[in-house]
């Protein structure tokens, strides 16, 4: 097989799993993968995260393109088309390398009947390329799915723009640097790092150009670790008050485990619990690379009698699962998988969540809860009712460090960082503090 | 409550320009304390928040042997300058280095307090050169700017000389 065939053949695979099945677009990656050199790999990557971006206005270009709809069983076909048709509108590929290994894909893909087909669609949307640029609803012009944007909207009626953009934009590549070997701005200056720090996050260096961890200096002796700035926000405000004996619930893949730890000293005790056994080998590796030691438990946060052993924490950090709807730059595949209904189950799960770790929490104690959504009813609405539900709750709004205030909208309970903003990811952090008997 | 990380000059950081302070509330006051810490521990007699980088109109300082009389000056407006006085100035952005800077002897500010409140004080003696100083920070100047372009020079290098030794001090003590 010619090398730029495979990584078409590829993606369209990775891309019919995604649209046509409803797999994840890690797991598709990763079943694409096998068998492809290295840079059909990221050209693959390349493909598929743009045609997810732009997935919308890619599938309406192509129903305009075809005389009628294609037959079910050529629903891979429809995925390589996408895929070509993407070359062509919005990538470097020249137009004629474009055509022909997206044609000869077909053949690859054992259909070649339909070589013919894909050969015509795509020589005539450049003939008629302008024509087809005029987006023919909001999904195609935003490429979100209609409901999103709706409540986008209606949460976000200054911001709705700003958070559509940033989601199809693609995201930057983030370092936090282990506060034991220094800040951001020294590791950047001892390493001459390409990339720029954020006011109010000392640890966090976005870098200029994405890179293999393999690549980064001190990577492998823990001084740095991969992890968004706005997910750094967590660890030291949790801990503004000092550090006691701290959980961490929802911990995998265990990034503001790691950072909770590096910032707690020697006498840490941390508590991680995940309720996915396979992901908390994830946390384990982390660990082992930063030389950091925690409890790490396979544990249902929403069910505490199964594990807790009656001693209170101090602190609890919440990461709770949520619809990701903050970091679709990163996982342009949210769009196309979450479902409307999602949203009030996972609000129930969020809430229930809450209040099933809120006793484990001691009087006087903090809980800092953390989501990677933008949707208020994943947020604000759950703390509402949460605060109703329990008397001895109330927000605690005083931030540790005045800076991150500019990185985040203040909401009636909680705080926001849209995405976009300094090139962070989206999450929503409300401090929870529990009266003194 | 904690020591901040206060920027040496030529730290660009030191040349921006502070805005206002909007809201006199709780993520201030810690701010304020921490800053009054930082400057204490340092130890200092005033603090601009640009020297810890936050670029917001906000300072604090004591002149008190005691170190019992502080003061916190958030958005100060200088409304009247008096008189002249030469003193010999330092800056914890410019850690040792002392020069002569001419200032007014006194000066009339408008400021709100830790609670917010409007105020309006006149100050004089140190206090009145350390207010003058500090507010000079809100706007993106540093006492160096008032000497010589050969004399800030001299210091910029020194200070660059002194922070990369101590930089590789540190990272041979890693």
């Amino acid at each position: 097989m010619k090398s730029g065939v495979s990584a078409r053949v590829a993606a369209a695979n990775a891309l019919d799993a995604v649209v046509g099945d409803g797999k994840s677009l890690d797991w598709a990656l990763a079943q694409s993968d096998e068998g492809l050199a290295l840079n059909d790999r990221s050209m693959m990557r390349m493909l598929c995260y743009g045609c997810l971006r732009h997935h919308w206005q890619l599938r309406a270009q192509l129903a305009q393109l075809l005389d009628r709809p294609l037959k079910k069983r050529d629903r891979i076909i429809e995925s390589l088309l996408v895929v070509g048709l993407f070359q062509l509108s919005d990538t470097r590929v020249p137009d004629h390398a474009a055509v022909s290994t997206t044609v000869e894909a077909t053949r690859a893909l054992r259909r070649p009947k339909m070589a013919g087909l894909v050969n015509a669609v795509l020589r005539n949307f450049l003939r008629k390329e302008e024509t087809h640029k005029e987006p023919i609803n909001d999904e195609a012009r935003y490429n979100h799915p209609q409901w999103l944007l709706d409540r986008l909207r209606a949460d976000w009626p200054d911001d709705w723009q700003q958070i559509v953009a940033a989601n199809n934009a693609q995201a930057p590549m983030c370092l936090r640097v282990n506060p034991r070997f220094g800040t951001a701005e020294k590791y950047q200056q001892t390493h001459a790092i390409e990339g720029a720090l954020v006011a109010g996050l000392e640890q966090a260096l976005r870098l200029d150009v994405p890179q293999s961890v393999d690549d980064l200096p001190g990577f492998f002796e823990g001084q740095v670790s991969v992890q968004d700035g706005a997910a750094q926000i967590a660890a030291p405000w949790l801990l503004a008050d000092g550090s006691g004996r701290v959980l961490d619930a929802c911990a995998a893949p265990g990034g503001k485990t790691g950072q909770l730890l590096e910032l707690m000293g020697d006498e840490a005790n941390l508590t991680a619990i995940d309720s996915d056994e396979n992901r908390l080998t994830g946390i384990r590796e982390n660990l082992t690379r930063l030389g950091l030691h925690a409890t790490v438990l396979a544990a249902d946060a929403s069910n505490t009698e199964e594990w807790w052993d009656g001693e209170s924490f101090d602190q609890i950090l919440l990461d709770a699962p949520c619809s990701a709807t903050g970091v679709i730059r990163r996982h342009p595949d949210i769009k196309l998988l979450r479902r409307e209904t999602d949203i009030a189950t996972l609000a129930t799960l969020q809430e229930r969540i809450l209040n099933s770790l809120w006793p484990l929490l001691r009087p006087g104690g903090r809980l800092l809860y953390v989501t990677c959504s933008v949707l208020s009813e994943e947020n604000e609405a759950v703390i509402r009712r949460f605060l109703v539900g329990q008397g001895d709750a109330v927000e605690d709004r005083v931030l540790h460090a005045y800076n991150i205030r500019d990185l985040m909208v203040e909401k009636a309970l909680g705080f926001q960082v849209l995405p976009g903003t300094e090139g962070l990811d989206g999450f929503y952090f409300v401090c929870l503090k529990k009266a003194s008997e | 409550m904690s020591i901040l990380n206060i920027l040496e000059f030529p730290d660009p950081r030191l040349r921006r320009k502070a805005v206002s302070v909007e809201l006199v509330d709780d993520t201030l006051r810690l701010l304020i304390d921490n800053m009054f810490e930082t400057m204490y521990a340092a130890p200092g007699i005033g603090l601009a928040a640009t020297q810890v980088d936050v670029h917001r109109r906000l300072l604090v300082a004591d002149v008190s042997t005691e170190k019992d009389d502080p003061w916190v000056l958030i958005n100060p407006i200088i409304l009247e300058r008096d008189g002249v006085e030469v003193t010999e100035e330092g800056c914890l952005s410019v850690p040792g280095y002392y020069e002569s800077v001419e200032r007014a002897e006194q000066v009339r500010v408008r400021y709100m307090d830790r609670n917010g409140e409007e105020q309006v004080s006149k100050f004089e003696g140190l206090l009145a050169i350390c207010v003058q100083h500090e507010i000079d920070h809100l706007d993106g100047k540093l006492f160096v700017d008032y000497l010589s372009e050969a004399k800030r020079q001299r210091i910029r290098k020194r200070l660059l000389k002194d922070r990369k030794y101590r930089q590789e001090e540190q990272a041979a003590a890693v």
